[in-house]
């Protein structure tokens, strides 16, 4: 079970623990429950939170399905594929920057930050506010229940400074985090426990945004990492982004120039491109339509399966790259791999599939939903974690080499990558001149020979040395990469044993200072933020509901009671006037006085076209 | 908990492995790995000089049947990995992180057939690379020679005649390592005396092989494609 039995009082909050899968388009949450994983879902609505933020125009939130809705309406202040931003600085985001209709800007320790009506957000912020839907959602799920704690996924081939920021986004978000886990490795797991077979297995995960390939050994219940690989910036978005560039050449002469920097034609093409790439995983030709008459712009593109699939050939090949360094990583040869796992929605495209299969030999496995099973793992690796299940094991490895440059700008490779965490090395240290209190480390990640060709992860900065004559102090320093694989380093002088302090300038990241003054300010936006997302929820619900009736008001007229039909038109009044409304109460009245007085005509509906009662049903139910 | 010293267990049935603590403070039953005790599941504070081979109950051979330490390794993580211990204490998360770090070193170490006769080099004495760092002449000449042919084919487009020298190349070199690592085997099974001159010819063939890794890994990235 995935609860915690905290207090045995009935009207105590259950608390639970949670699985997350925090993507790039989208998010969700899975449970453990009765010995499997489910994921969480309120009924009648879709267990996906769209990982998309909107700023509204009085400064507060909207967040998941509300969210997208707006992307047309409001594009200058809907933010998609955040996690693209997340431990990244600006020279890493040209390509996400270039059709940004947004202000986007770094701060000297390269954190990236979104300017939206006026205010700066990181992407650990919004991102928190993504993590905390997809809280409140399991909530609304599990009736009531309090998320106490959550395991996160990440793609495998996340670095230090990324992983730092998701666990910071989750902090901001209120979440106490058990674990954050590799996203491939957590499909392993839904997968064996699934099927329940041992063996070879490669998870070949195609997300919105990123592509990651892991091979593991599954044998006595231990799911092994022998290799991960894989590209942070590449996936559906990366897709879409052809196609958008597709809709731009068809346009190009016929429009004005300038409406491809329009913010509205950049989202309204954005979606437009989506849809046409979900299409045509099913048709043989899709079309591409952007109809946008207040930009003179309309488009019919048709686009033909075989274009497609050779306009999205180099990106598939970019991941066979990855595929192929794993399988050499990991000293295996295709035909010793028993099964090809896919993950993650752009697995769909009928081509994809088909160049996997071609490319490891065998048809891949495609029986898990490719969106549910990363957030299932999770739950399954959440009850591990609460002393649930000690008959499986997760021993996961770290994607990249960490080293420290040495002098003449080289790089020492300190920990290998495709090393099983937690793992630690020490390295020793000492100083260059007399009575020298301080030494400066650049710890890099990746696997070039150059520290400057490589991600920096951290500057640190011993301090605290005894004075003593050059080359005289030994200090050990300690990295130690942990079971979520992010470094911590410790540094202790041996010949005295005096602990030297650290002090890290974190890349692209927040420090302990910044997150705690953003926990403060969210605080008191929190209930603000939440109650405008309650309401733009409610009146996308109060408008589906007004137009069910509308379109039945002359059967209402004719078959109901003259009391009931008042007490309709009275909601429909109200509902109208609550549409317009900034205040959460007020809608939220209206549109329960509108559910309830639509009951009365459901029944006649239902009764016409099934001649039996129906009683306490909604009209929106018919 | 403080690291049990052997000798106040005479008598025991257990084998001792390099001065390692052989049964669990706690409960008395004899340990597969000083780490954790299997039978009560105590973790135990063993000093760090316990050799990779103790940590997962091996005598040190070089001869590793990689079966068997795949198993071994498995079942010590059972005990120690800190999957199991993410609801505890801090220290004992704290422990489980060192002792995991310390398991996974050791079968890093015990997987690799060049890390591992090079734990053993140095285990019994023997030169580190960096002591013994004469090569051969003629050694020397080799390497200057298919770093020659693997900076121009790397400098080449792929398909030219001095890229597809880069094959044979390949499999050349790969087959000069197989040979050198076999000699090393040959050498350190049954294990040298401590100290002896088989153990600086064990090193030369080392530094060999690392030399052989260095351009193969560079022939193996030019196939495959650059690392990012």
């Amino acid at each position: 079970m995935g609860y915690i039995e905290l207090n045995v009082l009935d009207n105590a909050p259950k608390l639970v623990v949670i699985g997350i899968d925090l993507g790039t388009t989208n998010s969700l949450a899975a449970i453990w429950r009765d010995g499997r994983p489910e994921v969480l879902r309120v009924e009648g609505e879709p267990a996906l939170v769209p990982s998309v933020i909107n700023v509204r125009p009085d400064g507060s939130l909207v967040v998941g399905r509300s969210a997208r809705a707006l992307a047309i309406e409001d594009p200058e202040h809907t933010v998609f594929s955040v996690k693209r931003f997340m431990g990244r600085g600006l020279g890493d985001l040209d390509i996400d920057l270039a059709n940004t209709p947004y202000q986007v800007t770094e701060t000297e320790s390269k954190l990236v930050q979104i300017h939206l009506r006026g205010r700066v957000f990181t992407p650990q912020e919004l991102s928190a506010f993504i993590l905390r839907a997809v809280v409140q959602q399991a909530e609304r799920a599990l009736d009531g229940a309090t998320v106490a704690s959550a395991v996160i996924t990440v793609p495998a081939y996340f670095d230090d400074a990324q992983r730092q920021a998701t666990r910071d986004a989750a902090r901001l978000a209120g979440i106490e985090v058990l674990r954050i886990v590799n996203e491939p490795t957590a499909a392993s797991l839904a997968y064996g426990l699934d099927q329940r077979k041992e063996g070879t297995v490669v998870v070949y995960d195609l997300g919105g945004g990123t592509f990651d390939v892991s091979i593991l050994s599954i044998e006595d219940g231990v799911f092994q990492v022998r290799a991960t690989n894989g590209d942070t910036h590449l996936g559906g978005d990366d897709i879409d982004r052809l196609l958008m560039g597709l809709a731009r050449q068809a346009l190009a002469g016929k429009v004005d120039d300038t409406v491809f920097q329009d913010a509205t034609f950049q989202q309204a093409a954005r979606l437009a491109a989506e849809k046409c790439k979900i299409a045509l995983s099913n048709d043989p030709v899709a079309d591409l339509v952007i109809s946008l008459p207040e930009l003179r712009v309309n488009l019919r593109r048709p686009v033909a399966r075989e274009e497609f699939e050779a306009l999205i050939d180099p990106l598939i090949e970019r991941t066979f790259v990855c595929c192929r360094r794993a399988l050499d990583d990991a000293g295996l040869a295709v035909g010793e791999i028993d099964e090809v796992v896919l993950v993650g929605g752009s697995t769909r495209i009928p081509y994809v599939r088909r160049r996997v299969e071609a490319m490891f030999g065998q048809k891949p496995h495609t029986q898990l939903n490719p969106d549910e099973v990363v957030a299932l793992g999770a739950a399954a690796q959440a009850e591990v974690l609460m002393g649930g299940r000690r008959d499986i094991l997760l021993l996961d490895v770290t994607p990249l080499s960490l080293g420290i440059e040495t002098v003449g700008g080289a790089v020492a490779k300190l920990i290998q990558r495709n090393s099983t965490v937690p793992c630690s090395v020490k390295e020793g240290f000492t100083t260059y001149v007399d009575n020298q209190t301080g030494i400066d480390f650049h710890v890099v990640q990746g696997e070039r020979e150059l520290a400057r060709d490589s991600r920096t992860l951290g500057r640190f900065q011993l301090k605290g040395i005894p004075p003593m004559p050059a080359g005289m102090p030994r200090v050990g320093v300690k990295f130690h990469i942990d079971a979520d694989g992010m470094l911590t380093v410790t540094a202790k002088e041996e010949s005295t044993g005096t602990t030297s302090s650290i002090e890290v300038k974190p890349m692209h990241g927040l420090t302990d200072g910044d997150v705690d003054r953003m926990l403060e300010e969210s605080y008191s936006r929190a209930k603000e933020d939440f109650e405008e997302r309650r309401r733009v929820d409610l009146v996308a619900e109060l408008g589906t509901m007004l137009r069910h009736t509308h379109a039945n008001i002359g059967v209402a007229k004719s078959r109901l009671d003259r009391e009931s039909f008042e007490d309709l038109t009275d909601a429909i009044a109200a509902a109208e006037a609550a549409q317009g409304s900034l205040d959460l109460p007020t809608v939220q009245a209206a549109r329960d006085a509108l559910d309830r007085a639509t009951i009365p005509l459901a029944a006649v509906l239902m009764d016409d076209v099934v001649k039996q009662a129906v009683s306490g049903k909604k009209l929106s139910e018919v | 908990m403080t690291p049990t010293d052997p000798k106040s267990h005479a008598g025991h049935t257990h084998q001792h492995v390099l001065g390692v603590p052989h049964v669990c403070t706690s409960c008395g039953a004899g340990l597969e790995t000083p780490l954790a005790c299997g039978d009560c599941g105590t973790m135990l504070t063993p000093s760090s000089e316990v050799s990779p081979y103790a940590v997962i109950g091996l005598e040190v051979a070089y001869e590793v049947d990689p079966k068997d330490l795949a198993q071994r390794v498995r079942k010590v993580a059972r005990l120690v990995h800190p999957d199991f211990f993410a609801s505890a204490g801090t220290t004992m998360r704290a422990l489980a992180e060192a002792h995991g770090a310390r398991l996974n070193e050791a079968h890093e170490i015990l997987k690799n057939d060049v890390r591992r006769a090079d734990w053993i080099v140095r285990h019994l004495g023997g030169p580190s690379e960096e002591q013994e760092r004469q090569m051969p002449q003629s050694f020397l000449m080799e390497v200057l020679e298919w770093n020659e042919a693997l900076d121009e084919g790397a400098s080449a487009p792929p398909g030219s005649t001095e890229r597809l020298a880069l094959g044979p190349l390949e499999d050349e070199l790969a087959a000069q390592r197989a040979r050198t690592l076999a000699l090393v085997a040959q050498a350190l099974d049954p294990l040298p005396e401590r100290g002896s001159a088989a153990l600086t010819a064990v090193r030369r063939d080392l530094n060999a092989i690392r030399y052989l890794d260095r351009a193969l890994r560079r022939l193996r990235d030019l196939r495959i494609g650059q690392p990012s």
